[in-house]
């Protein structure tokens, strides 16, 4: 059953374990998974909390539903504070370590204090074990989760681990597990590499229990149908999330040459069909029906043999459109090398760029860059940068410290170029023509991003009475509008909560398909694994007290309605090409502003974005130790 | 016709759905280990293979079975256990060759695939359609045609071309 | 008959199966078109 479900709590100083189980009240309160994990980080740690030092907390969480069979239930979602930005740091990761880390017995853990030497923790069972990893310190993210599973004799070990990067304290270092799966965004790795810890192992025979199985089991296989018969999973079984690229590019949503131009020309050769051509067939996470990603093989080139998972249209964008590099071959090439060396994607690829273009601009010289020329659409450049970022080599050293530090050290104007926000990447997407998704970016709790929020179902031209059906409020058609659209920002900012607190991936519901399961179904999924009567109602209740937690935490660390921004770019440079309604455009500062006014308002947030005193005692947050001073 | 619970590892994406609604469905609970089918993966490089019971037509298990627990289903034809009959020695666990038979860690019980009484749920769940129930006279039809089906092109281009 | 959404206008319209080219009947932007499944086209960029 769900309420003798354990959280494990691991002070890696003194190696004391102890148990608890998940109370009632919080599991009513935030379900589980992020959730959970954001008020443990709001609630456990301190204000201004060192992210790199012994007292900040790593909890991994698995969803609330984590283990259906159904909506790939298999998300784990792993959080501290942010070692990248100061701020919330939450990442996502899918694969097969979540419904593991539950048959081991715990649903969550949280992690904190220092090893004094390289250790990795053995979940089996209801037991934690600290184990030695002096062996694995070195050792790629692919090759440590071999050693381990030889080791304990055990293939069916799940790890979730880092790579060089999380060791180097690459402050963008991600989490992994398998060959594909990563938390990337807001350098978990690099918490976990603070920490001494070198990987989190899994493995149990712990049953999970549901309160109707037989109705669940008949309902899952519904929820499979209704995603798999929409046109984005079809679409996206066969290619993947780069099918993104065909829309984007074709329209001229996507940044090209870091924020130059927003469509890249001559770009055939990264178009998801001819992944095809590397492609031995498509890989599924846990309980996913979708498969949506690849699994490819390079046969020849320097590079060869080589066999790769993904990518995704992240990594298109990021060593594809961003650096101006034309060929799939030098996606699936980086892609690996980000994957081995455990580095987000996103934010190296957002920093090449970048560098090259302040490169171009001279406020980069050969002298700075250790003689390497950041020529744009130069492959060599690129792999050789994620390898100096990752072992923080020369100019990878600048580089490693993220946008705040590397600004701080080039200088020279260089913040302009840099498209980011609170101290984070932005995706390769180019928001300019569509100020729904730039409110997104600018208002995450994570810093610049896109899955806390993105309505990519705005770029469909959907009729109103449907949006409005959707939305729960007037919203406006056409993209580049400003009307209603912070409405959808703010609803899809609680849906999202909701599906990473449940545990189920944010494809498979209003994500890209209109027609995807939401509030109801996830209403009646929790209802029957479960048996907590939660209405739509009670779950945007949940989803707002999950995000207003996050914007208390943020504020306590000293955001504010400032860092609600985007970029100068976005407002001074419009994009110079691509169709009609994505050429020509920028972002009216005015009506940004406005959008900003609404949005906080529907959160029940003041002008300052601070939450009024009523919203915190509708969603039972008053009695937290709110430290707003 | 007699059908076979047919697998197709190149279409297997390892996603494990088949595990998981099959604890669900026998056992009542989400426990792969208690699954009938099992996705056995090298990970690093992307080969998945489901294990299942072949229903053997000499079966091992019911060839070491003391208590001639082990019958055929009449409808399905599957190798079923008696529960009745058996005494959980576990030879049978032993014995097969694909460790398709397990044994329930709480209640003890020998647990093997029965087809679902004629409707696996495995099958159901499984999207790509690595796994079929299928009669082996269509399943021998579909891999010839897949198999000729280059054949064939190369036939339609030169008969074209002359 | 599986119908794209063209990306400038927004208008749906239907492509003939197997086409690997459409033109939008409204805005006449030209597609190249390819088929995630036989039944399912899609813009794969512009002609």
């Amino acid at each position: 059953m769900v309420w003798n479900r354990k959280i494990a709590f691991i002070n890696l100083s003194t190696g004391k374990v102890s148990q608890k189980l998940v109370s009632k009240t919080m599991r009513t309160l935030y379900l589980g998974g992020r959730g959970l994990n954001m008020h443990m980080l709001y609630t456990l740690l301190k204000p201004k909390t060192d992210p790199l030092g012994h007292e900040n907390v790593l909890f991994v969480g698995a969803g609330l539903l984590g283990g259906i069979p159904c909506l790939g239930s298999g998300r784990c979602d792993i959080a501290a504070k942010s070692p990248l930005t100061g701020a919330v740091g939450d990442s996502n990761i899918g694969g097969f370590f979540a419904p593991e880390l539950r048959f081991a017995g715990f649903d969550h853990l949280a992690i904190t204090g220092k090893a004094d030497k390289p250790v990795y923790l053995l979940i089996k069972n209801g037991e934690v074990e600290i184990k030695d990893a002096s062996h694995l310190w070195g050792e790629d993210t692919f090759e440590t989760q071999t050693v381990i599973k030889r080791d304990e004799d055990d293939q069916n070990i799940k790890s979730l681990v880092i790579g060089v990067a999380g060791e180097n304290l690459v402050r963008f270092a991600n989490v992994r597990t398998g060959m594909k799966n990563s938390a990337g965004r807001t350098g978990m790795g690099c918490v976990m590499g603070s920490k001494n810890l070198k990987a989190i192992a899994a493995r149990g025979t712990v049953p999970l229990d549901f309160a109707y199985p037989d109705e669940l089991l008949e309902y899952c296989k519904q929820m499979n149908n209704m995603i798999t018969s929409t046109r984005w999973a079809k679409a996206q079984s066969r290619w993947g999330t780069m099918i993104i690229y065909s829309n984007t590019n074709t329209t001229g949503l996507i940044r090209t040459r870091n924020f130059q131009l927003n469509r890249l020309e001559e770009g055939e050769d990264l178009e998801p069909e001819n992944i095809d051509r590397y492609s031995i067939g498509t890989s599924g996470c846990y309980g996913c029906a979708v498969h949506c990603r690849h699994r490819y093989v390079l046969r020849e080139g320097p590079y060869a043999p080589l066999y790769g998972e993904g990518p995704e249209y992240t990594s298109l964008g990021a060593f594809g459109t961003m650096v101006d590099c034309k060929k799939m071959e030098t996606i699936l090439v980086a892609n690996h090398l980000v994957n081995k060396y455990g580095v987000d994607t996103l934010e190296t690829g957002g920093l090449i760029a970048w560098a090259m273009e302040l490169y171009e601009k001279g406020i980069l010289n050969d002298k700075m860059t250790d003689g390497l020329k950041l020529q744009w659409g130069d492959e060599e450049a690129v792999y050789e940068m994620i390898r100096k970022i990752a072992y923080r080599d020369g100019f990878g050293n600048t580089l490693a410290d993220g946008f705040r530090g590397a600004i701080a050290k080039i200088g020279n104007g260089s913040e302009y170029y840099a498209i980011q926000i609170k101290g984070m990447s932005n995706l390769h997407s180019d928001e300019r023509p569509t100020p729904s998704f730039a409110l997104g970016i600018a208002t995450s709790t994570r810093g610049a991003d896109h899955l806390r929020s993105r309505p990519a179902i705005d770029l469909y031209g959907l009729p109103e009475d449907l949006l409005k059906e959707i939305y729960g409020g007037s919203v406006a058609t056409d993209y580049n509008s400003y009307d209603g659209k912070s409405r959808m920002v703010w609803w899809q900012e609680l849906l999202y909560a909701i599906t990473d607190s449940i545990g189920t991936c944010k494809f498979q519901t209003v994500f890209c398909a209109v027609h995807a399961p939401k509030w109801k179904e996830f209403s009646k999924l929790i209802q029957l694994a479960t048996g907590m009567k939660l209405s739509k109602a009670q779950l945007m209740d949940i989803g707002e007290r999950i995000y207003t937690v996050e914007r208390l935490f943020n504020l306590r660390e000293g955001f504010s309605r400032k860092d609600d921004s985007l970029p100068e770019r976005y407002f001074k440079e419009p994009t110079p090409i691509g169709l009609p309604a994505a050429r020509n455009k920028k972002i009216d500062r005015k009506k940004f502003n406005k959008m900003l006014d609404e949005y906080y308002e529907l959160h029940g947030w003041d002008n300052n974005g601070i939450p009024t005193m009523e919203t915190l005692k509708k969603l039972h947050l008053d009695k937290e130790p709110s430290n707003l001073t | 016709m007699q059908k076979i619970l047919a697998i197709d590892p190149e279409k297997c994406t390892g996603c494990r759905l088949c595990e998981t609604a099959c604890s669900i469905h026998n056992e009542k609970t989400c426990a792969p280990e208690r699954a009938r089918i099992h996705v056995t993966k090298w990970e690093n490089e992307g080969i998945y293979i489901p294990m299942v019971c072949q229903q053997c037509d000499i079966p091992i298990c019911e060839t070491v079975c003391p208590m001639h627990a082990v019958k055929r289903d009449t409808d399905t034809q599957a190798v079923i256990i008696d529960e009745k009959l058996c005494v959980g020695c576990r030879l049978c666990v032993q014995f097969c060759p694909f460790g398709a038979i397990g044994v329930n860690d709480k209640t003890k019980t020998i647990t093997k695939c029965d087809l679902c009484g004629g409707e696996p749920v495995c099958v159901k769940f499984c999207q790509p359609e690595a796994l079929q129930y299928i009669d082996t006279i269509t399943l021998n039809q579909r891999k010839r045609r897949a198999a000729a089906k280059k054949f064939s092109e190369y036939l339609k281009k030169m008969l074209i071309t002359i | 008959m599986s119908e794209v959404r063209c990306l400038n206008c927004l208008e749906r319209f239907p492509v003939a199966p197997k086409a690997e080219m459409a033109t939008c009947p409204k805005c006449k932007t030209k597609y190249r078109i390819s088929w995630p499944t036989p039944n399912q086209a899609k813009i794969k960029g512009l002609a």
